[in-house]
């Protein structure tokens, strides 16, 4: 091979001119990285996710920890954060001790039930993203690349759905799914709440895959697979889809916040969790508590649903920012 | 874009016409009661009110035969529209009633001129036969099944119409006739010593106009037209009632006999003057607990339930005490006792609770109901010892010393080992039944999952809304359930009742509690007129069920009442609707209150 046949792009002056080649992730991994408070906000939500990780995994193994102990008394009745106290425990003997965020009406630990709260939480927003992501982009992605009766069928669907108030349509089949069962696991409690969200919020992903593919149906490399006569499962599923799976992404991680915030909605009016301990459930009950002075517990639900929500919209903002073509700004 | 205006401007006018129609507060001179409902009422049809809203309204139109006097306790009935205390028979089979002659209709354009006419005893069993018509769906029925010769029949002749409204009510019922205008005979199936309390001085049975019925047909929930000491003058569904003085009432004067202690607290200042006080009543129609409150802080209501969530603010943590900050605002507070009681039931049908009642002494010896009055209920409610509750008649004084109501988890670990025995090994969790999803609910039930875990008993609790949960007991499903009743009567035959084998589920017994000794007893005690030896067999009853522990009672509730200092007359009275009338308005106390307010900002 002679030096003039060399590929131009392998040519130093070019490599030089151009940078070595990037796949769109690893110039959207590159770009986050520089981001020091999205990485703050990633690690915090990983935090978050491991701890519900962790609860998830001690309650299958029944492994014995403070958190699967929540139930326990660890104290009196609304004892306020960070005071020592003694008292006499069920079985009768006297006790000393203190707690970081107080203790609820039956004298358990707030703060173990504001760790418990996180597995409630995701375990509803991650089953509820991914219902709605298995339902909504085969949906929104057939329907934007099959146009005619289909689109018209799927686009009817979703005007129809979206018209309906959204948590009260939630409200609506956690109703009708209370009492029901689905393969013999009854749908009472936190899987009728996931299951409903689920059912109900996959409108806004399969709108926004069915305008993608849309637009992108036309572009060269589609138009390529078609002369190769690739069958249209094969061209939206492995060309198409991988090309708009950023914006997927993204959604997801936007979407499990208001996942979060319905679930903390649904177990405030009674509809969510009820055995176990749960944001909205602690929220609901420190709302007669306030009278009290007992603040700690709705405080650390709060602070809980706070941090999480704020660390997962901070890290989903930037990842649209960074996987986003269009918003690309170095 | 001119359409988007032209909404715009009309959401506008929308709302400030909606302003001006709910300004209808009267001025602060007039002689008016400012009280407040908790919801909105759903009927002003005497013959269908059951509702507890409705009636603190309806009581003030309607007027039944007879009452309950005003001070005295414990609680006596008086004539109200019947002349005198009914004449018995001596089989006690046939009651005739004088009914008075200077009762009126008030004004109404139902009636030919617009003018009440005389109310005669054909009004009253018109109102009877229009309760047992099938096709009016009145909630008040169950009182009257199988009680009334004739009536029942009455009830089948009418399932043929079309409606409720043709329905011939000429057809004779022999055990509710008017012998006369003024005389009214009932002829009972068997002896019932509680018809008078029970129905009697009920509104259901206020006499009704058929003129008005015919004249409002499906309006009449709407239209009341009645005898009391006030009518219907305004009501806007959720917003506000507004009754004023019936001017065709025939008067009466306020007692000048009350209880011990009732002339000290002023009860007695009125005495003999005429009724009513007031010219205007004023409800206001407020859902949510705040706005109550700050109204009635302000000065613009004059009497309140204390919402639980400002108990502090008005009872400090002393318990019966008022707090500085409502003493120095002449807030007055009334405690009293509310006769209901409240319980965790056992399902006797159950195969492993019904069999074992060792299981079901060591559940009631485990619960701490000090505790879950402290806990649930801001200490405020009354901890059970019997099912009867405390304010009712036969009430035993002494029920607390047979310990029914004992806590000891020591000996419930005892009795749980013996009820394991009997079992044949442990026993499983349970299945506890809680009827609601609210924050209430849950802790109720984590409550008891603590007190019985404390035994080693493990508790699954379902939470389930009021109609599944109904059902749900009602078919056995569930081995424990809360619940619990309210008397309606000073009388306590209806919580004996709840024990009776003849009231399984969907009757009262949901425990189904089933002993043929109590049943015997039962069916004596029915039939028995009050007297110590009545009152003596009721105690009986009540222990011999306790023995049992079909349930574990838990809780008797007590109510918190406020009332301003310019409020007065004000006694509070748990069987009666019909009190309004004796209540006063000192003007110029409450027109010092703006006063009291702006000088205690400045301090």
């Amino acid at each position: 091979m002679t030096p003039s046949e060399t590929p131009l792009k392998d040519k130093p002056i070019i490599r030089r001119l151009v940078g070595k080649g990037r796949s769109l992730w690893a110039d959207g991994l590159r770009r986050l990285r520089k981001r020091r408070l999205a990485i703050v906000c990633f690690w915090i939500s990983a935090a978050y996710f491991i701890l519900a990780g962790f609860v998830f995994v001690s309650e299958i193994a029944d492994w014995d920890n403070m958190l699967t102990r929540w139930n326990e008394e660890i104290g009196p009745s609304y004892q306020a954060p960070l005071k020592s106290y003694e008292w006499q425990s069920m079985d009768g003997q006297t006790k000393s001790g203190w707690s970081l965020f107080g203790t609820d009406f039956l004298g358990r630990s707030t703060f173990r039930k504001m760790l418990y709260g996180a597995k409630t939480s995701i375990t509803v927003a991650l089953c509820a993203s991914l219902i709605s992501l298995l339902i909504g982009v085969p949906l929104g992605a057939v329907a934007g690349y099959f146009r005619g009766w289909i689109d018209d069928l799927v686009v009817w669907l979703l005007t129809t759905l979206n018209t309906i108030p959204y948590i009260l349509l939630v409200m609506a089949f956690a109703v009708v799914l209370r009492d029901k069962s689905l393969f013999g696991v009854p749908l009472r409690g936190v899987t009728g709440v996931y299951l409903a969200m689920g059912l109900t919020s996959w409108v806004g992903i399969a709108r926004l895959i069915r305008g993608e593919i849309m637009k992108r149906k036309e572009s060269e490399y589609v138009l390529a697979a078609r002369a190769m006569g690739c069958s249209s499962g094969r061209i939206i599923f492995q060309h198409l889809l991988p090309n708009v799976f950023h914006i997927i992404i993204i959604n997801f991680s936007l979407r499990f916040v208001t996942f979060i915030h319905s679930e903390v909605i649904l177990s405030f009016l009674g509809l969510g969790e009820t055995d176990k301990p749960s944001w909205g459930a602690m929220i609901d009950a420190a709302r007669a508590e306030l009278a009290r002075n007992v603040w700690w517990e709705m405080a650390a639900a709060t602070v809980a649903i706070f941090v999480l929500s704020l660390a997962l919209n901070l890290f989903g903002d930037a990842l649209r920012d960074c996987l986003d073509p269009k918003l690309r700004t170095d | 874009m001119g359409c988007q205006w032209v909404v715009l401007v009309l959401a506008i006018a929308t709302v400030f016409l909606g302003c001006g129609l709910h300004k209808a507060t009267p001025d602060s001179d007039e002689n008016v009661l400012h009280l407040s409902l908790i919801t909105k009422i759903q009927t002003l049809d005497s013959g269908n009110m059951r509702d507890v809203y409705g009636m603190t309204v309806g009581g003030n139109i309607f007027e039944a035969l007879f009452g309950y006097h005003y001070l005295k306790r414990p609680y006596e009935v008086v004539p109200v529209l019947a002349e005198d205390l009914p004449q018995i028979s001596e089989d006690k089979l046939t009651y005739t009633i004088r009914i008075r002659q200077d009762v009126r209709f008030q004004d109404d354009p139902c009636f030919a001129d617009g003018k009440g006419r005389q109310v005669t005893a054909h009004d009253i069993v018109y109102a009877i036969k229009r309760i047992a018509n099938v096709k009016y769906r009145s909630q008040n029925w169950p009182s009257w099944n199988d009680r009334i010769v004739g009536l029942d029949a009455f009830r089948d002749y009418t399932r043929q119409f079309a409606d409720e409204w043709s329905v011939d009510y000429d057809y004779e019922v022999e055990g509710f006739r008017a012998l006369d205008d003024f005389t009214l005979q009932i002829k009972l199936v068997r002896p019932w010593p509680q018809v008078v309390e029970s129905v009697l001085s009920d509104m259901s049975t206020a006499p009704v106009a058929k003129e008005a019925v015919d004249y409002y047909r499906a309006r009449i929930p709407q239209h009341p037209v009645g005898t009391g000491p006030y009518r219907l003058k305004t009501w806007r569904r959720g917003s506000y009632v507004e009754l004023v003085r019936n001017a065709n009432w025939r008067g009466q004067l306020y007692p000048s006999q009350g209880a011990p202690g009732d002339a000290e607290a002023g009860l007695l200042d009125d005495a003999g003057k005429p009724l009513p006080f007031v010219d205007r009543i004023f409800f206001r129609v407020i859902e949510e607990d705040q706005p109550r409150w700050l109204l009635f802080m302000r000065g613009e209501l004059d009497f309140l339930g204390i919402p639980k969530d400002n108990f502090d603010e008005a009872i400090g943590s002393s318990g019966g005490e008022l707090t500085e900050e409502m003493i120095q605002r002449n807030i007055r507070l009334e405690i009293y006792i509310d006769p209901s009681t409240f319980w965790v039931g056992f399902n006797l049908r159950d195969p492993v609770l019904g069999p074992n009642k060792p299981l079901r002494m060591a559940i009631s010896r485990a619960i701490d109901r000090q505790a879950l009055v402290d806990l649930l209920f801001n200490g405020r409610f009354e901890v059970a010892h019997g099912f009867v509750s405390p304010g009712m008649n036969s009430y035993d004084p002494n029920i607390a010393e047979y310990g029914y109501s004992r806590y000891d988890p020591a000996e419930a670990a005892e009795l749980l080992k013996e009820a394991e025995k009997i079992h044949g090994g442990p026993i499983g969790p349970l299945k506890l039944g809680m009827p609601g999803v609210d924050n209430f609910s849950r802790q109720y039930a984590q409550f008891l999952q603590k007190y019985m875990s404390n035994i080693g008993l493990r508790l699954n609790v379902e939470y389930m809304d009021w109609p599944t949960y109904m059902s749900e007991v009602n078919n056995g499903h569930l081995q424990l359930f809360a619940s619990g009743v309210s008397a309606g009567m000073p009388d306590a035959i209806d919580f004996l009742e709840l024990f009776g084998t003849k009231y399984f589920a969907p009757g009262g017994n949901k425990f189904f509690y089933s002993n043929p000794e109590y049943d015997t007893l039962l069916e004596q005690a029915q039939v028995m007129f009050d007297s110590p030896e009545r009152t003596a067999l009721y105690r009986r009853m009540e222990r011999m069920v306790m023995d049992d522990y079909p349930a574990v009672f838990t809780t008797h509730r007590v109510s918190y009442a406020l009332y301003h200092s310019w409020y007065k007359n004000y006694k509070p009275h748990v069987f009666s609707y019909n009190v309004l009338k004796y209540r006063r308005v000192d003007q110029h106390e409450r027109a010092r209150y703006a006063d009291l307010l702006a000088e205690l900002k400045k301090r």
